[in-house]
């Protein structure tokens, strides 16, 4: 395992990839189980920097650009992401009085 | 203008005249329609006219219809004495039935009139296509069209359950001729590689194909040629509604008058004649063939004639002497004697017209009455059409002076002379129909002008017809009069216009008529007179034998044996096919499919909660069991 020079002080890489791990499991947890629409945004946030930790980490080690390059990338993405679920959050509040995400099931068979 | 131009607008007049009139005709005024319908038929009279009198002769092609490989057909038109002989009758009798319709169909409200026009100029363009084509494939394209429009016109008012049924009864008949026709063609196609009138003959003549080296004499008879002739005969026999494809003819009555004058007595019933006439090459060379088309005729001839004795409907008792007249000239083409039989054709067309036209103003003048036992007395009420229906009977009988005599008198003494067997028996046969045929037009006259009138009588002070309808019928009346003046070589002495001018295209007679037949004829159509005079008395002789009558009036029960073999087989197979087939096997499956997927849907759209959680596990799932195989697939 490589190690990361962190302000002088070295650390294993494989901190980084346990602390995104973990992060990404919370995230997960979180959009399985709130029923908050707002928290289940906040939660995909929470896995996709999960990820570019992950992706920032690699790319030191491999001392290569393109994994930062890609992190640049999804935070584009979740900008626009986020801007698209909360407006459609917001619209939904205009027309429906929703208590949770569960009140959405029009889909159920 | 050169001939072919004026061949062709023969076709296109009256094809104009039926598209103006279907496209615009009920919207136009009423004249129009009484200029236009006539007039293009007139028209194409004139053109015919100029045709004849500049004793054009030519085989026009105009384009190349189909091309492939070594098959091509042109379209093309062949100009002759036989086929302006026919444009002539066609154009010129179909002009003043046309213009009778005139005053017939005056009651007709707009559109109806203006479709009735359309139909019979549709008639007109198809019939003389038939006579003008100049190959096999534009012979069926006419022989189809000319079933298709008398179907319009049969059922012209379909309203009526009864002129429906037997509009589609034949067009049936007549498809099971058209099939004969075209295989028939195809045979011809296969022996001759040709389908060109010019092609196939000149074939016939040097004994083979027109593409090859020719070096052989004329062909013999040979199998194929037999099956292609009897195979065209198998057409000629439907159209013209000879045995045993007859039973249309006399339920096409239902049709109006004048559509029965037009097309089922003086034109396309005698399509298959002209069929014949066509064909001689062939038929000369396919002496089975050749000789059947005597014997159906002369057979048909009488049986069609017996069967008119008792029935009371007066255009039935026309329809079924038609038949029977068109047996004769079956008889005539079938024994060599084309142009006897053309010129029976003639004047056929001149007295059966005249006979139907002034039955029309006598059916008009009756209010739709048809029954002849509800008339009687009309000869001091209706007296032109009297003289004239008066005048049509006897040149149907074939009473001297008139044109039937001359024309009958021809083929039968044609047949008597002939050397061989056949001549003699079918001779025998059309002897024994002339004085039938005295008999039952002796009774339809007797029945319906003579005596005192008939107090089932619907109207009491009949009106004579409006001169639109008298004059065509006069005009008829006329030519049936004089007509035989042109064709006096029944008597010895005289012109002979329509053989000398026939015999230049049609095989001539190959024997002389000896004068025995000339006195044999005389006496014929001497005691065929008598018994029209005879049939004045005849009811009491018909009552004494009321089997025959039965067996009559059923019409020999042909109609009864064809519903029993064909109609209710038929009927029973699409039962089975509808109850055992069609609903268990066909509905049942399309059904079953959806039925099947709509239980399957219900149980798999149980999947669907509805939540998003739900959905995100199973996603999450799915990327959990990818990674985990990836890991797999590394680690070993």
């Amino acid at each position: 395992m490589g190690k990361l020079d962190i302000g002088g002080s070295q650390l294993d890489t494989s901190w980084f990839l346990l602390l995104g791990a973990i992060l990404f499991t919370l995230g997960t947890v979180g959009v399985l189980v709130r029923r908050n629409p707002l928290i289940i945004l906040i939660s995909i946030e929470l896995m996709l920097n999960a990820v570019n930790l992950t992706l920032i980490a690699f790319s030191r080690q491999l001392e290569n650009i393109e994994g930062q390059l890609f992190a640049l990338m999804t935070m584009t993405v979740a900008a626009a992401e986020a801007v698209v679920g909360l407006a459609i959050l917001v619209d939904i509040f205009r027309v429906r009085d929703l208590e949770d995400i569960d009140d959405l099931s029009e889909l159920k068979g | 203008m050169s001939y072919s131009v004026l061949a062709l607008l023969i076709l296109l007049l009256p094809a104009a005249g039926a598209i103006l009139l279907a496209g615009r005709g009920w919207r136009l005024p009423r004249i129009v329609t009484q200029i236009v319908g006539p007039g293009v038929v007139w028209a194409a009279f004139v053109v015919t006219v100029v045709l004849f009198f500049n004793q054009v002769n030519g085989d026009f092609t105009y384009w190349t219809w189909i091309k492939s490989g070594s098959f091509e057909v042109p379209f093309n038109l062949l100009i002759d004495n036989l086929s302006l002989f026919m444009c002539l009758v066609i154009t010129g009798v179909g002009g003043l039935i046309v213009t009778y319709s005139v005053g017939y169909m005056a009651h007709e409200d707009g559109p109806s009139y203006a479709r009735f026009f359309t139909y019979m100029d549709v008639f007109i363009f198809s019939m003389l296509l038939l006579v003008l084509a100049g190959n096999f494939v534009f012979l069926i394209v006419g022989w189809a069209l000319v079933g298709l429009s008398s179907y319009f016109l049969i059922g012209f008012w379909y309203e009526r359950r009864s002129a429906v049924l037997a509009a589609r009864k034949a067009f049936v008949m007549n498809v099971v001729g058209d099939v004969g026709m075209i295989l028939g063609a195809f045979v011809v196609f296969v022996q001759f590689h040709s389908l060109t009138f010019a092609g196939v003959f000149r074939g016939l003549v040097h004994g083979c194909a027109p593409t090859l080296s020719c070096i052989f004499g004329p062909v013999p008879d040979s199998g194929m040629i037999e099956l292609a002739a009897f195979l065209l005969l198998v057409g000629a026999v439907a159209k013209s509604a000879q045995l045993p494809l007859h039973t249309w003819l006399p339920d096409a009555m239902e049709g109006p008058t004048p559509v029965s004058a037009l097309i089922h007595a003086a034109t396309m019933v005698t399509a298959g004649v002209y069929l014949v006439g066509r064909m001689h090459p062939i038929y000369d060379v396919a002496v089975y063939a050749h000789g059947a088309v005597a014997i159906v005729g002369a057979v048909t001839a009488l049986f069609a004639a017996t069967i008119a004795i008792v029935q009371t409907d007066i255009k039935r008792v026309l329809a079924y002497s038609t038949m029977s007249q068109i047996g004769y000239m079956f008889l005539a083409v079938g024994i060599g004697a084309y142009s006897a039989g053309f010129f029976h054709l003639l004047s056929h067309a001149f007295f059966k017209a005249l006979l139907f036209m002034a039955a029309g103003n006598v059916i008009h003048a009756m209010h739709d009455e048809q029954d002849m036992r509800k008339y009687g007395g009309l000869w001091g009420q209706l007296r032109p059409t009297s003289i004239m229906f008066l005048i049509g009977a006897l040149s149907l009988v074939g009473a001297i002076p008139f044109v039937g005599f001359f024309s009958k008198e021809g083929i039968l003494g044609a047949a008597f002379s002939r050397p061989g067997n056949l001549g003699l028996t079918v001779w025998g046969i059309g002897f024994v129909t002339a004085l039938i045929t005295g008999l039952y037009t002796g009774r339809m006259w007797w029945m319906s002008f003579a005596g005192k009138p008939s107090a089932q009588r619907p109207v009491e002070h009949p009106h004579e017809a409006p001169p639109v309808m008298l004059i065509p019928v006069a005009v008829l009346a006329v030519l049936a009069t004089v007509g035989g003046l042109i064709q006096t070589r029944a008597l010895g002495i005289g012109p002979s216009l329509v053989s000398d001018y026939l015999d230049r295209v049609v095989t001539g007679q190959s024997w002389e008529e000896s004068s025995f037949a000339v006195y044999i004829g005389l006496v014929t159509m001497l005691v065929a007179g008598l018994l029209f005079l005879a049939a004045y008395r005849m009811r009491p002789l018909t009552a004494r034998f009321p089997w025959a009558q039965r067996v009559l009036e059923h019409k020999y029960y042909f109609d009864e044996l064809y519903n029993a073999v064909f109609v209710r087989t038929l009927d029973r197979a699409a039962d089975v096919g509808f109850r055992d087939v069609e609903t268990p096997i066909i509905d049942g499956s399309l059904a079953g499919a959806g039925t099947r997927t709509t239980w399957a849907a219900s149980y798999a759209s149980l999947l669907q909660t509805g939540y998003v959680r739900n959905y995100t596990l199973v996603f999450v799932a799915g990327a959990v069991i990818v990674a985990v195989l990836l890991l797999a697939r590394f680690a070993s």
